[in-house]
């Protein structure tokens, strides 16, 4: 498997504009562009409740673009290619995000994402925009150790988070509740991720790491950062049972919980491998005694045609399992 | 000469935008061993944005100048580089503000606040293997020398031995944090385009003088 140089696209310089243009026509019920390049809900929320936020590089499409509408995000501000946007840009979209009841500016934990936040919030503070509030997440293990949570990248876990927090926004809980549900499920929240392959950067044509045939990454982030070390690629059972272990003791995971698991595509996984590696999940996570409320298998956040998988798994509670089921109708997350 | 006025001010930004603009290859090859490799691209291209945008100001003070830079430099290319380099720029705005005229000090004020601010919105120091490890000594040489004459050319010198010296640094922040001792060998594209701005200024300080 190797990285794919060429890609159909048109200019470089056009792609981000052109997938967003191609995104809301196809999905124009659910999401719409605005003037100033925002996704934003076809059908706004209703006035009062807190509006949500998300600014972040593009080229893991389906996130975020995907997770914009009812029940979920309302707005997304999707920057450059692994490039979080300016602060301008950020602050533009928590205007659009403001629907009387504050808003909260959600930050996938990177450092571009962070910066780039904390200046929007300076900008709003500048400019009498009050009744923000941001929360940092992460979910990785691999990226620093258990008791340094907070320096942790923000990965495809936060699948559970976004919906959620999405479904807790559709209620009449305040800004600082819906912060506090956004930690809360974050700090219930646990990834790690592997990868058998690279991609390509689609501005540049390049390849974005050297990745031997025979070797895999464990621990890879979602731009291709190393994560614990390289080894030998291994069978698909053999794999979950070096990656499901860490994962479990670094909440930790304990026998009598309730779990949602989410085995989340990097690009050009197949989805028969993905069903075979669930099947191992599934076995050890029962072996353990730990009971799943609840599953998600597919491409949520990819980097690009990366071959590899995220596993995450999410804690969840009475609160949280009652939003899980909430209903939501995003381009790429759809529930009744 | 002891000032240097907005002219001179947008000059300068001119001259590392067409630098940083001539480097852009080199920076995107340095970026790949450390990043996702379009470090050149966005950075030459927010650069070049500045250039614009300061050419339609109406008769601006050098802390405008500044202030257009940063603006360009953090909302044309986003990610955290946006945020640093804009940083390095908009903490300059306040010690210009309300001078038609910098002198050697003023600029060295200038300087001062924006590798402060980056040190502080970055956390990161000396040795992290960052565009701090080239600008440090970069501002502290251009501090220590009496004019500009001194100061220009000091400040290239030291922030290009500081770039060099970034290969052999473990990185720390940002996300070749991550590639640990594997970020070994690989110098720095942050540090190196700090270098590539001070050469610029240098060079267009000796076509002045």
């Amino acid at each position: 498997m190797s990285a794919r140089k060429h890609k159909l696209i048109n200019r470089p310089e056009d792609i981000l504009g052109e997938m967003l243009e191609g995104f809301c026509a196809a999905y124009g019920d659910v999401a719409r562009l605005t003037d100033n390049g925002l996704v934003v809900r076809a059908q706004p929320k209703a006035a009062g409740k807190v509006g949500l936020v998300i600014g972040n590089g593009s080229g893991h499409e389906p996130a975020m673009i995907g997770w914009i509408g009812e029940g979920l995000f309302d707005v997304n501000i999707a920057g450059e290619i692994f490039t979080a946007p300016g602060p301008e840009r950020i602050v533009d979209g928590i205007r659009a995000a403001d629907c009387g009841g504050g808003v909260l500016v959600c930050v996938s934990h990177h450092a571009g994402d962070l910066l780039n936040a904390e200046l929007a919030l300076e900008l709003c503070e500048a400019e009498g925009i009050t009744d923000v509030e941001m929360v940092v997440l992460y979910d990785d293990i691999s990226s620093a150790p258990k008791g340094r949570e907070s320096e942790r990248r923000g990965t495809a876990g936060l699948f559970f988070v976004w919906k959620m927090l999405g479904a807790f926004c559709e209620g009449d809980g305040d800004l600082a509740a819906a912060k506090a549900l956004a930690e809360k499920v974050r700090d219930n929240t646990r990834s790690l991720a592997m990868s058998l392959s690279s991609c390509a950067s689609p501005i540049t044509g390049e390849v974005m790491f050297e990745m031997p045939e025979d070797e895999m990454e464990i621990g890879m982030g979602l731009h291709g950062e190393m994560g614990m070390g390289r080894q030998k690629a291994l069978g698909a059972d053999a794999t979950i049972d070096l990656m499901l272990p860490p994962i479990l003791e670094d909440l930790p995971f304990a026998a009598g919980d309730e779990v949602l698991v989410l085995l989340n595509n990097s690009g050009s996984m197949t989805l028969m491998e993905l069903f075979i590696l669930y099947r191992r999940a599934a076995e050890a996570l029962a072996e353990a005694g730990i009971r799943v409320y609840g599953s998600w298998i597919g491409p949520y956040a990819t980097t690009q045609e990366m071959a590899g998988f995220a596993l995450s798994l999410c804690r969840v509670d009475v609160e949280m399992k009652a939003l899980w089921d909430a209903p939501a109708n995003g381009a790429y997350m759809k529930q009744a | 000469m002891s000032h240097i006025g907005s002219a001179e001010v947008a000059e300068l930004i001119a001259a590392v935008a067409r630098r940083v603009g001539e480097g852009r290859e080199r920076l995107n090859r340095l970026d790949a061993k450390l990043g996702d490799g379009d470090h050149g691209t966005s950075i030459s291209a927010a650069f070049a944005l500045a250039v614009e945008q300061i050419a339609v100001l109406d008769q601006p003070e050098p802390a405008e100048i500044w202030l257009a830079t940063a603006k360009a430099l953090m909302n044309g290319m986003g990610g955290a580089s946006g945020a640093l380099f804009g940083t390095l720029f908009l903490k300059g705005v306040a010690p210009a503000r309300g001078k038609g005229a910098l002198t050697k000090l003023d600029v060295e004020a200038m300087w001062r606040a924006g590798l402060d601010g980056v040190k502080a919105r970055g956390k990161a120091g000396v040795g992290d293997k960052t565009m701090v490890d080239a600008l440090q000594p970069a501002v502290d040489a251009f501090a220590a020398s009496d004019d500009f004459s001194g100061a220009w050319p000091a400040a290239a010198e030291a922030a290009r031995a500081g770039a060099e010296a970034s290969a052999a640094m473990i990185a720390r922040q940002g996300r070749a944090k991550f590639l640990g001792e594997r970020s070994i060998g690989h110098q720095d594209a942050g540090a190196t385009t700090i270098a590539l701005m001070f050469e610029a200024v240098q060079m267009w300080w000796e076509t002045r003088e």
